[in-house]
This record gives C-alpha cells, structure tokens and sequence, in this order.
C-alpha cells in the first residue's frame, strides 16, 4: 500500500513523502529533496564564470578561462556526488532494527542499518540549528550501562530537513510500530500475571517498559 | 566556557590598553604643536582627527573584527550539533531522585524524559499539530 503526501522543509522547498506500508510490522518512507534547479545552476556557473573573466583581464593569462571552465564541470560532479541528496528512505522492521538510507543524486547510495535491541526510542526533539530553532527526528540508542539511559543521538532526515507536519506523520507510524514490537517482545513475560490485579498488571507492564 | 572567558578577558584588556595609548597620543599632539611647527613640520590634518582617528579605528576593530567575527563565531562553535547528547538530556536530569507519589498532592517537579514529553505533544494531543 503506497501512499504520497507533499510538505515543505525549513527553508520552504518542497518535499515529497512517499509511505510504503508493507504490513503491520514494517514500514518504508522516502522523503525526497527539493532538486536542483536551473537557477541555481545558472547562477553559480555565472559568477565563477565572471569571477575568472575579472581575474583574466588582471593577469591576461588565457589559462585562467580554461583552469574556471574544468573548476566548474568538476564541481558540479563533485556535488552531485558527495553533496547533494536527492531521496532519503527510512525502513523499520518491527523485529530487525532500523536501516536509513541516502540516495545521491549521481546514483550513490548511503546506508546505515541499527539494529532493534540498540534502539530506546524515536523522538522529535528541538534544537538550535544556524540561527532557526527546529524541530527534528532522531533515534535514541540504549546505554549499555544503564537500562533507561541514552548513550547516543541518531539524526534523522539531515539533508531533506522537513517541518514538523511531516515529522509527526513520520513519528506516529514509528510510534505504532515500537510499540507493537515492544508488546511482543514482552508476551511472554506479561502472559503468567494476566491473573494480577488490574493495579499490578499495570506496574508490571511499566517495569517490563 | 573557559575559553570565551579567555577571550573576552583578552579583549577588554587590549581595548583599554589601546584607549590609553591612543589619549596618551592624541593629548600629547595638540600640546607639543608649536614645539613640532618650530622643528619644522607644519603641515598636519587638523588637531580634530587626532581624537577622531583613533575612536574611528577603534569602532572599526571593535565592532566588525571582535563583535560580528569572534563573539558571534564563538556562539556559534559552542552550539551543541544536533547529534549531541546535551540537546537530550544532562547529568542532573539521568541523576534526579524519583520522588514518591503522593495521592490528591501536586507532581513534585521533576526533568520529564523526551520520550513521555513527545507521547504527551504528538500523539495524545492531536488537534494541536493539525498541517497548516
């Protein structure tokens, strides 16, 4: 079952957020960023262009027009390459864990896989960015150490930085989705006290939390 | 922290100091002019820029290279990045007691966990957030 719906990021560009639901206990999201526009593409090959015709009529050294000609095709390769991002998708597997993925827009692809019993929890949280305050959606892992305890913050969405509509779409399907992975994982645990009194059946469910 | 302190030190000591230069220099101007037009060198800008110059210079130190580049830069440097755990939680929150409930008492206040803070914003409270 596939789904699309269109936000804006922090800047005001577009988004497309694209929901695969595969079943109860996985689900796909691809956000995909603003592409690059002629504009832009015009306006920077524009002034490298101009920046080197300005050098060349100092030094007079035809080399400085061919040296701006090479800078900017390798640029835009490079760009296309290491920076710009063209699509991010987010997978979580109930049982399995959690695997995001960055699309470059030469084709590239980046992926980072967390597995479930390293994730706390997926949280929106604010923090200051620049000189915005934004929201944004992160993955808590578990502390070793301690059982309630964070140890590390996985950001999520770096490059498309959506808004908070998008966020919270995003967040309640990851929600449903932890919480029914924590349900099951805790069954069995929780199937002997069904006997309880109502009051110790919800503590237990708060300690097995 | 202690290298803000650093700098902030650093940068009063120097603006006073080069105040007290500069006073030194342009009192001492406008008293020794007759004794400069006799050596011979008469031909100065007026005694005005003498304490104009310096406060011209000063500004211009002052304001465009300490103010909008090293302060705002420091700021800026000692902003946790969003993969920071400071933007989550800090060590008097994961060390707080839990204080015992109290039946038809006021919650003692406390440092709520992210978690129950975005369960409480994002999913109980759903006509808060509607897409505008």
């Amino acid at each position: 079952m596939e789904d699309e719906q269109s936000f804006s990021d922090i800047c005001g560009g577009r988004l497309a957020l694209q929901r695969r639901f595969y079943s109860p206990s996985c689900l796909e999201f691809c956000l995909s960023c603003p592409r690059i526009t002629l504009r832009s593409l015009t306006a920077v090959t524009c002034t490298v262009w101009l920046a080197a015709y300005g050098l060349f009529t100092l030094c007079e050294n035809t080399m400085i027009l061919s040296a701006a000609i090479f800078i900017t095709l390798l640029g835009l390769l490079g760009y296309l390459h290491f920076v710009k991002i063209d699509h991010e998708t987010l997978l979580i597997i109930d049982s399995l864990g959690i695997q995001m993925t960055s699309s470059y827009a030469s084709g590239k692809e980046s992926t980072t896989f967390i597995e479930m019993g390293q994730v706390n929890d997926v949280v929106i949280n604010e923090a200051i960015y620049m000189q915005k305050v934004i929201y944004y959606l992160c993955i808590l892992l578990k502390d070793p150490v301690e059982p309630h305890g964070i140890s590390q913050v996985v950001p999520l969405f770096q490059s498309a930085k959506p808004r908070l509509d998008c966020l919270i779409e995003v967040y309640r399907s990851c929600q449903d989705i932890l919480a029914h992975q924590k349900a099951t994982s805790t069954s069995p645990e929780g199937g002997d006290k069904i006997i309880s009194a109502s009051n110790r059946r919800s503590h237990s469910g708060m300690g097995a939390y | 922290m202690s290298i803000f302190s650093c700098m902030s030190l650093w940068v009063s000591l120097s603006r006073n100091c080069l105040f007290l230069s500069f006073a030194l220099f342009s009192s001492g101007l406008c008293c020794f002019s007759l004794w400069l037009n006799s050596l011979g060198l008469s031909c100065w800008p007026q005694k005005y820029r003498a304490v104009v110059l310096p406060v011209y210079l000063l500004t211009t130190i002052v304001i465009m290279l300490l103010l909008y580049v090293l302060l705002f830069g420091i700021n800026m440097m000692s902003t946790s990045p969003l993969n920071s755990i400071h933007a989550i939680t800090d060590n008097y929150a994961r060390n707080q007691q839990q204080k015992k409930y109290q039946e038809e008492a006021t919650s003692a206040l406390r440092d709520i966990p992210i978690s129950e803070v975005n369960q409480a914003f994002f999913r109980e409270a759903k006509e808060l957030y509607t897409k505008n």
